[in-house]
């Protein structure tokens, strides 16, 4: 057993590695006197000096080297490694904030964008090595949250995210509000439409010839082109329709930017759909039918249930893919966090772009979670 | 009883299955071979109306299949298949209780009856029923698909290639069971095989077909001397058919009582098909044995002569 496992595992070694370079050569942090004026990059050395620069990459080697022989329990030190290294970040920046004037502003620099990128891989590869079950995985997520979060409440202001985020923390609460509520009511709409659309092209060969041609030539437009191409109807109909224009209906908005997300999720929802009902293995449905099953409890009992885990996929690609084109959704009113996005490229205020870009990959994440998990959840019903 | 008038089933421009007809009497075991694609399934499914037949007839006890409700039909009807068609979402013993359960029985009667075909089986309730089919051996998992078939308790049983999947070691394991069972049950069974030394092991009547046609039936023994044509012969093994013939006789069927000569040294159970004895005498280059019975004490002999000699 330990024999087998004693080749180094590469995939640590090098994560670490590359982390120590980036620390030491990277700029960790940019200062900025106020919000206009761009910041003077800095690395880490700089910043706190050599001293607690070089104190940091102890840990990193020490992964390193726990990596090069991984038995369990080396692996196990690394891992709670890998967690302090995360959880500490947000109390060196707390330090380098102490040093800095009232009113600068504190960014963070590609060395610490990529720090955070590389452990959180470090964390995913261990989480496998270890075959730890995803809710573990994510309590491990808990301190490093709990760090960030009294960080910033104590210490932090200076940090000019968090400065951008204080300034609109309403708008931010209300953008989330929206980004959920269009792509929760886009998807919700598609799965329903989707169903039924799947369910009438598995009776008709026309229907199936049609809908996915036309499925597949909307994908094909960009998602820019989509909203331009609702404009002028959707007005022409709130002008005409005068409960559609009460409901407030017109050429930009909530309602194209809801209809295109719509017309995007279709497709992955009836291909999603539809496959799952068809590759249900027909043994099984024979045999289903050959038992006397109607044809109701067949597709009811049988079918779906099989389907489901599939279904549920789709579902989750949908939701997913529908976040981020609610991001650009905000070009044409639609609110929702691409609104910071797009203001933030605007101002050329970077951290405002971040404010909008990181909650959306966030919840991204926190949805294919959610979903992975509940499809896991179904097939422990013996359908693997 | 099963009857089949005419019955033609037509896909397109393709006659899968040409006016056949047949008969499976009550507690009758009908076996089908033929080479594959010559309608065994479709003639199957056309049964249970899986498939709608296009032309002719096929009575259950004197009433067309067409006048019944197919859903009740099917529900009368246990069906077997190869790849078991187990419900991977459902445990094996909510697979068992599938008919019974459509059927509406109270649930102390289903659970009874569930655990009454597990014991039939041989499939231990305590470490079967909460299992899900693919946590199954194949065997266990065909099993399962015939405790399945049976749970209404069926008149009639179609099983198609149901054992086609299995090693053989297993397969003749089930066969002998599937002979017990109906020994018991006496059911009307429709069976489709590749395998002939299967087909004739179960078969009460042998159909041979071809091409959606029925070449020939009978009883096995009556197929393997009087084969209509070459290939009916060939089917049923060719040269090798003196030994298909011996295989379904048994040495109890040839054996002599004890005479006055000495005991032949090697011995033989009564109950082996003459097929296995030959082969002993083959083995040992002996030309007699002695047989014995379940205690190993020496009741009658068996010589070459007698084996080969004249016909059952
Ligand atoms: N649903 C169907 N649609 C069209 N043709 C079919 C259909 N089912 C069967 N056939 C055709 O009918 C013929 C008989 O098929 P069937 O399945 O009854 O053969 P089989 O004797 O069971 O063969 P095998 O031994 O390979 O299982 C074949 O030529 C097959 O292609
Ligand atoms: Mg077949």
């Amino acid at each position: 057993m330990q024999q087998a496992r004693s080749k180094p595992n590469a995939v640590l070694l090098v994560l670490m590695l590359v982390g120590v370079v980036a620390w030491l050569t990277l700029p960790a942090i940019s200062v900025a006197p106020n919000r206009i004026v761009p910041g003077t990059p800095q690395r880490a050395q700089e910043a706190l000096g050599w001293g607690v620069a070089l104190l940091a990459t102890v840990p990193m080697l020490g992964v390193a080297t726990l990596a090069w022989r991984p038995f369990t329990w080396h692996l196990r030190a690394a891992l709670v490694l890998v967690v302090g290294l995360l959880a500490a970040m947000p109390l060196w920046l707390s330090g380098v904030a102490a040093t800095l004037e009232a009113a600068s502003r504190l960014g963070l620099g590609s060395a610490l964008w990529l720090l955070l990128f590389l452990w959180l891989l470090a964390l995913i590869e261990l989480r496998a090595r270890l075959a730890l079950s995803r809710p573990l995985g994510w309590a491990l997520l808990l301190p490093v949250l709990l760090a960030w979060w009294v960080c910033l409440m104590q210490w932090l202001a200076p940090l000019a995210l968090y400065r951008e985020y204080q300034v609109r923390s309403d708008q931010f609460v209300g953008a989330i509000g929206q980004h959920l509520a269009l792509v929760g009511s886009a998807v919700g709409a598609a799965l329903l439409l989707g169903v039924c659309l799947a369910l009438a092209m598995r009776r008709r060969a026309g229907v199936r010839r049609v809908g996915f041609g036309i499925l597949n030539f909307l994908q094909t437009i960009p998602s820019i082109a989509l909203f331009g191409l609702l404009l002028a109807p959707l007005a022409w109909l709130a002008s005409r329709v005068e409960w559609l224009a009460a409901l407030g209906v017109s050429g930009i908005g909530w309602a194209p930017a809801w209809l295109a997300l719509l017309g995007y999720s279709l497709l992955p929802m009836v291909r999603n759909t539809f496959v799952a009902l068809e590759e249900v293995d027909p043994a099984v449905i024979e045999a289903a039918r050959g038992m006397g099953m109607s044809q109701r409890q067949v597709f009811l009992q049988v079918r779906l249930p099989l389907a489901l885990p599939v279904v549920l996929e789709g579902i989750r690609i949908t939701t997913v893919q529908a976040i981020g084109l609610t991001a650009v959704a905000a070009l044409i009113g639609a609110g929702g966090l691409g609104t910071f996005i797009f203001q933030g490229l605007g101002q050329a205020a970077m951290d405002l772009v971040l404010l909008g870009a990181l909650p959306i990959i966030a919840l991204a994440l926190m949805v294919d979670a959610l979903l992975s998990a509940l499809a896991d959840w179904l097939r422990q019903g013996g359908t693997t | 009883m099963i009857e089949l008038f005419d019955v033609t089933k037509r896909f397109g421009e393709e006659v899968a299955v040409d006016a056949i007809s047949l008969r499976v009497q009550k507690g009758e075991l009908c076996v089908l071979v033929g080479t594959s694609g010559c309608g065994k399934s479709t003639t199957l499914r056309m049964i249970n109306r899986l498939i709608e037949h296009s032309d002719g007839e096929i009575h259950l006890d004197g009433q067309p299949v067409r006048t019944f409700d197919e859903v009740t039909l099917r529900r009368r009807i246990g069906y077997v298949i190869q790849n078991t068609g187990l419900f991977p979402h459902w445990t094996v013993a909510r697979n068992i209780g599938l008919v019974p359960r459509l059927l509406k029985w109270p649930r102390a009667q289903v659970r009874e009856r569930v655990e009454t075909l597990m014991a039939l089986l041989g499939l231990p309730i305590e470490e079967f029923a909460a299992k899900y089919p693919h946590q199954l051996s194949g065997g266990q998992a065909q099993r399962v698909g015939v405790a399945r078939a049976l749970a209404a308790d069926p008149e009639i049983l179609l099983m198609d290639e149901p054992f086609g999947a299995l090693d053989p070691i297993t397969r003749e394991a089930l066969q002998h069971e599937l002979l017990d069972l109906q020994a018991r049950l006496h059911k009307t069974i429709v069976f489709v095989t590749h395998d002939m030394d299967e087909a004739l092991a179960l078969a009460d009547r042998l159909v041979v077909m071809r091409q959606g046609r029925i070449v020939q039936q009978g009883p096995p023994l009556e197929l393997l001397h009087e084969p209509v044509d070459d290939f009916v012969a060939s089917m049923l093994g060719g040269d090798a058919r003196g030994l298909k013939e011996a295989a379904l006789t048994r040495v109890r069927d040839r054996m002599l009582p004890l005479g006055p000569r000495l005991l032949a040294h090697e011995r033989v159970a009564v109950d082996v098909p003459l097929n296995q004895a030959l082969s002993l005498m083959l083995w040992h280059r002996v030309d007699r044995l002695t047989v014995v019975d379940d205690d190993d004490i020496p009741i009658g002999e068996l010589s070459l002569r007698r084996l080969v000699g004249s016909k059952a």
